[in-house]
């Protein structure tokens, strides 16, 4: 097996009661790399992104088939914790969500609760506001309440919150989709910047930012994979039709 | 302990918590059981519901509580009758005329009305209610059905208004702007087409709004005069279930029939709410879609 | 639809205003008859209690076969039962909403249970008497005491208190629960520092009303907590204790000259109608300071 592989599905179907969302999801994701999910809206991106980290469990009625595979080890097996599962893969939402308390409290909440022994709380803090570009603007209001800062810096936040559990992957799910462009700009630079050292996912509604910032792009259409190959591939020279209509918006 | 079993016995522990309601109904069941049942030893079913005759200190005693049945029902129908167009006008004002301010205050009213202690509510049908009935209409007594009503009304007010006012206000927006849209005037729009879509939630409300009052002790205890006879007109006196076992209980010796029978009227007041209530939950949630079909 | 359309267009528009004129006032009266209901007794306790109300009246016991002396044992006990109740009712509630609101997965159980708490919500209060009666004082053998009428309170207020919180607890955005557990922070611990502190005045406020109806309740404690009088002031849970409540209802039904005690009657009636309506006041308060404040 390709050792930059980190994640591995197989023949994945996923349901929301009766109704299936996702059908027959084989692909994997290398490391290191920023792999984009698009398609139209509805299509199960969303749903793809969550079944990573094991977040659409809190969904009543769920169902899972297949494997999903990250290090090698299925993490839908019986014995696996979902929660040891989400300390190593982040996620950003769509909307910045802060918790209702402090910049650093937003920050070191995750550390502090999941007992990961930090030694230094303020180093974990700095360092992981520095990695998310978002240290120059907070650093004197850091006992500030995170509920004071724009749009973009929540999100900002948001990232680095999850950058301070450490993780070796990130989930986006529409990060930019409720931000203006400049802040839009600033986490496409962070994004480039973060892949050194993290495997990125990230799902967009937008094809010119897929086409900026990642390596490989998947297009999906109602809970099918149609393509997935190399973003630059994929924006010139799709294997598919389908997609080439897609990308060119000869449809929705 | 790892901190995923300590999650799963958290989540057992709660569970078990959760449940604390129906063990609650559970053990009053079981001690009203306990305590009342054997009454029926010693009259039988039918002589004790239907029985004329409260007279449970005689000798022989008799323990017919059917006119403690009759004063209660006949308090709880004459409060609702008074409380329920009150309640309803007041939830239709506050939900949808009302401005801003004056809808805050009345909020607030309602509320503190329903903080206002039963006693003293009592208390004032006793002082106020009673001495002025009784120099109005030239009466042995003010202590009787109508001052009962009243008070008990402004009890139930309360209840019936809150949950009016929420049935009122979650009827779709769409469905009054269409109603707008045709012509209607508010007036109209509210009683052809707000009322109707809320009528299941006032239907709980005034159900929730009459076990609220049947099931009251301290103003039936206090102003209905305690009579157990059948009263003959609205300026009787009656002795509504309520007011028996409060009234009684401290005199009752222990688990003597009389003991045994009041704990018996408990058991039909807990029965004859718990239908009420049943009722109401079973209204509001089988009618709870209002579709666009209702108008 | 066309019914309707059908009957404006045979009512002239001037008959159809009047009638909602007349509606209208209707409405209004309503409204109005209420708030004059609440305004009138409450104008009329305070003018009558206020004369009683002294520094003696509020911290000496009864004297003189309960005709003079203050009401401090009656306060004591309500004060004693109050926080009685509160501690079975809102812990037991707020677990019990927690349950039902984070972890519960809708289902029959689930459906089962909320039955339950609509059924006990809609138990009468002299009910709940005769179960404290029969089950604390006689079956637990606890007798009349501030226990029997603490737990019998606290499962009274018990169905107010689930309601109140489950609302509370709804009302946190579920995003904060999603950031929480997507950085692999466990449920309960979610729970515990997310969702639990930004429901707090929520549950509060609920809660506190709650609190304020046992604080007068008076049926549920007649027979398992409430003394007539009682010379000394209780040395413990198993004590029995005086009540406002009870007092105002011993002294105008029953006392030894119920014309004479009426100024101590009013000046009962007006305590406990202070106690009980602050209480209610501060729910309020808290419940519009934190609207303003919301910040999601
Ligand atoms: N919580 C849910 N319950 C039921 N169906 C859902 C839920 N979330 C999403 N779906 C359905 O699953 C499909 C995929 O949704 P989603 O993954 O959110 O799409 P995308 O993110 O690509 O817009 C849609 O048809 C949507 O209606
Ligand atoms: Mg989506």
């Amino acid at each position: 097996m390709d050792s930059d592989i980190i994640i591995k599905l197989n023949k994945v179907n996923f349901y929301y009661g009766q109704s299936r969302a996702l059908t027959d999801i084989t692909m994997n994701f290398r490391k290191n790399k920023v792999s984009a999910l698009i398609g139209p809206s509805g299509c199960g991106k969303s749903t793809l992104l969550r079944l990573l980290n094991r977040m659409n469990d809190l969904i009543d009625g769920t169902r899972v088939e297949g494997e999903i595979l990250f290090e090698e080890k299925n993490i839908y097996a019986q014995n696996v914790d979902p929660v040891e599962i989400r300390r190593k893969i982040g996620m950003v939402f769509q909307k910045p969500n802060p918790f209702p308390k402090t910049i650093y409290n937003n920050i070191s909440y995750g550390p502090k609760l999941t007992g990961i022994g930090v030694e230094d709380m303020d180093t974990l803090v700095e360092q992981s506001l520095k990695r998310a570009v978002l240290w120059d603007e907070v650093k004197d209001i850091l006992n500030k309440s995170a509920m004071n800062l724009s749009g973009g810096q929540q999100q900002r936040l948001c990232i680095a919150r999850a950058l301070a559990m450490k993780p070796d992957i990130l989930l986006m799910d529409e990060p930019t989709s409720a931000l203006d462009p400049i802040s839009t700009a600033k986490i496409e630079e962070l994004i480039e910047e973060l892949k050194k050292n993290y495997t990125i996912i990230i799902v967009t509604h937008n094809m010119q930012q897929a086409a900026r910032i990642s390596d490989e792009t998947a297009f999906f259409y109602l809970g099918n994979l149609v393509e997935y190959n190399k973003t630059e591939k994929i924006f010139t020279n799709p294997d598919v039709k389908h997609t080439e209509d897609y990308i060119t918006g000869r449809f929705g | 302990m790892n901190r995923h079993t300590k999650e799963i016995i958290i989540k057992y522990v709660f569970f078990t918590f959760s449940l604390v309601s129906i063990v609650v109904l559970g053990l009053i069941v079981f001690s009203l059981f306990r305590e009342g049942l054997p009454i029926f030893g010693k009259v039988s079913v039918k002589d004790f519901l239907l029985g004329m005759e409260w007279y449970p200190t005689y000798d022989p005693p008799s323990f017919g509580i059917f006119p403690l049945i009759i004063g209660s029902l006949i308090v709880t129908i004459m409060a609702t009758s008074i409380a329920v167009p009150l309640g309803v006008m007041a939830a239709i004002y506050i939900s949808e005329i009302a401005p801003q301010g004056i809808k805050e205050i009345l909020k607030s009213v309602i509320e503190l009305l329903a903080g206002l202690p039963s006693v003293v509510l009592g208390f004032f049908g006793m002082v106020v209610v009673a001495p002025w009935l009784q120099d109005t209409f030239d009466l042995p007594t003010g202590l009787n059905i109508i001052n009962a009503s009243m008070i008990l009304a402004i009890m139930a007010i309360p209840t019936i208004s809150s949950i009016s006012e929420d049935a009122l206000y979650a009827v779709p927006r769409e469905f009054k702007e269409a109603s707008y849209a045709l012509g209607a005037t508010k007036f109209e729009t509210i009683t052809r087409v707000i009322i109707p879509s809320a009528l299941s939630g006032i239907s709980t409300a005034v159900m929730l709004g009459m076990a609220r009052a049947i099931g009251e002790t301290m103003v039936v205890l206090m102003v209905a005069g305690g009579a157990a006879a059948i009263p003959e007109g609205l300026f009787d006196s009656v002795r509504p279930m309520p007011a028996s076992i409060a009234a009684e209980m401290g005199e009752a010796p222990f688990r003597s029939a009389h003991y045994q029978a009041l704990f018996a009227i408990g058991i039909v007041l807990f029965f004859l709410t718990l239908a009420f209530n049943l009722i109401a939950d079973y209204v509001s949630h089988k009618f709870r879609q209002i579709g666009s079909g209702t108008l | 639809m066309e019914n309707i359309m059908k009957s404006f267009k045979n009512n002239s528009m001037q008959w159809r205003y009047f009638k909602q004129s007349i509606f209208f006032g209707a409405v209004r009266l309503s409204a109005f008859i209420i708030a004059l209901a609440l305004g009138g007794i409450l104008f009329y306790i305070i003018v009558n209690g206020i004369g009683a109300i002294s520094w003696d009246f509020i911290t000496k016991p009864p004297t003189d076969s309960m005709t003079k002396g203050g009401i401090m044992p009656a306060i004591l006990g309500t004060i004693y039962l109050t926080i009685g109740a509160i501690a079975v009712g809102l812990p037991l509630g707020i677990v019990s909403a927690i349950y039902l609101t984070e972890y519960a997965r809708q289902g029959k159980v689930i459906r089962l249970i909320k039955v339950g708490i609509n059924c006990l919500a809609g138990v009468p209060s002299v009910v709940f008497g005769l179960f404290g009666l029969g089950f604390f004082v006689i079956f637990l053998k606890f007798g009349s005491s501030i226990l029997s009428g603490s737990l019998t309170l606290g499962f009274l207020i018990l169905p107010t208190i689930i309601g109140a919180s489950e609302e509370a607890l709804k009302s946190v955005p579920q995003t904060f629960r999603e950031a929480s557990l997507s950085l692999g922070v466990s449920k309960w611990q979610t729970i515990y520092r997310i969702v639990l502190p930004n429901a707090l005045p929520g549950i509060l406020t609920g809660s506190i009303l709650g609190i304020g109806r046992a604080a007068g309740e008076t049926a549920p404690i007649m027979f398992t907590a409430a003394a007539y009088f009682t010379a000394k002031l209780p040395g413990s849970i198993f004590d029995e204790v005086m009540a406002l409540p009870y007092h105002i209802y011993v002294l105008a039904t029953a006392g030894t000259n119920i014309e004479a005690t009426r100024p101590i009657q009013f000046g009962t009636v007006l305590v406990l109608v202070a106690v009980v309506l602050s209480i209610d006041l501060i729910a309020i308060i808290i419940r519009s300071y934190m609207r303003k404040n919301k910040r999601w």
